[in-house]
């Protein structure tokens, strides 16, 4: 980033520029998250929207993230501005940007279905998943169905191949059954069993 | 051509005698892209002692029709055996064919 646009951004945000990896980034409250993107195009420049997303960050919440550029002119290398803010978990609302950049509308749009962020007076609606789906597939909690199904290539032991788990009369299989250690399971999905459909009848086992 | 900028990503190489068949990189690998195949072999060291079992790589294939290429097989990997290339063309008109095994893996390496 070029000397001068971090001062340029502070001054105008009221808030405090870092630097990550040469990229401007801003963190802000969320109550002035629709006005600092406001500033920004309007005081900084910024017409250029790059993206608008979002990142589970656990117990910390739902970050919201959005990208902007001012468009080069004259050959002068783009400054680019990231800002950013912090929803809690239980309430993840934010004022929408759609009125600020009619093309934010779609982002929110997806951000809304994938990690069930709520941008008010937002264009509504989802965007890429079918009518009536359940969860939202971006949050970290959400089990992913093909990995309860698909085998993990990480649940083998060094000295283990496809052939030999499926052999039980190899060596080296029978030696990894026979110590008892228990197998390397993937991480975020839950066991056979824990999760799914199951036998009418059986019992739900413990959940991990 | 302009000069790749650093932190460029192109393909995920593999220095086939650094691996020791761990499965770190498997079991870390977001996109569950890499296939590690290996047997145990056990020998008494000739210096005497207790006998040792050491894994051999029978098969290591990365699926690039999956690979993200976030790079955390490289960090991971306790032994260098996965380092960045700078090459990048490799495509193919199958998404089967991208399922590159060791051998292919190996010729990244400058």
């Amino acid at each position: 980033m070029s000397p001068g646009w971090p001062a340029r951004v502070a001054t105008a945000l009221a808030a405090e520029v870092h630097d990550d990896f040469g990229l401007a980034r801003v963190d802000v409250v969320p109550g002035h998250w629709a006005d600092a993107v406001r500033t920004a195009r309007d005081e900084l420049g910024c017409t250029f929207f790059d993206w608008l997303t979002a990142v589970d960050e656990l117990h910390d919440g739902y970050r919201v993230v959005c990208h902007l550029a001012v468009p080069p002119a004259g050959g002068a290398p783009i400054q680019v501005l990231m800002i950013r803010t912090l929803l809690p978990r239980d309430e993840p609302v934010v004022a929408s940007v759609a009125g600020v950049f009619a093309g934010a509308g779609w982002h929110e749009r997806e951000v809304s279905e994938m990690f069930g962020v709520v941008f008010a007076d937002g264009t509504g609606g989802g965007l890429l998943l079918p009518p009536g789906f359940v969860g939202h597939p971006l949050r970290k909690d959400f089990v992913l169905a093909s990995r309860v199904a698909a085998p993990w290539p990480g649940a083998k032991e060094p000295g283990e191949s496809d052939a030999s788990l499926a052999d039980p009369a190899d060596p080296a299989a029978g030696a990894a059954n026979r110590s008892g250690r228990r197998r390397s399971r993937p991480p975020g999905v839950p066991e056979p069993g824990d999760w799914g459909p199951r036998e009418p009848g059986t019992a739900k086992r413990g959940v991990r | 051509m302009s000069e790749l900028p650093p932190r460029s990503r192109g393909v995920i190489a593999l220095v086939e005698d650094s691996c020791t068949s761990c499965m770190l990189c498997a079991r870390e690998c977001p996109s569950w892209c890499i296939h590690i195949d290996s047997h145990g072999v056990t020998e008494v060291p000739p210096e005497g002692g207790r006998a040792r079992t050491t894994a051999v790589l029978d098969r290591f294939a990365i699926d690039w029709s999956l690979c993200m290429y976030c790079g955390i097989c490289v960090e991971v990997c306790p032994f260098d055996a996965l380092e960045w290339a700078p090459a990048h063309a490799y495509g193919e008109s199958d998404a089967g064919a991208l399922l590159h095994e060791r051998e292919r893996l190996g010729d990244w390496l400058g």
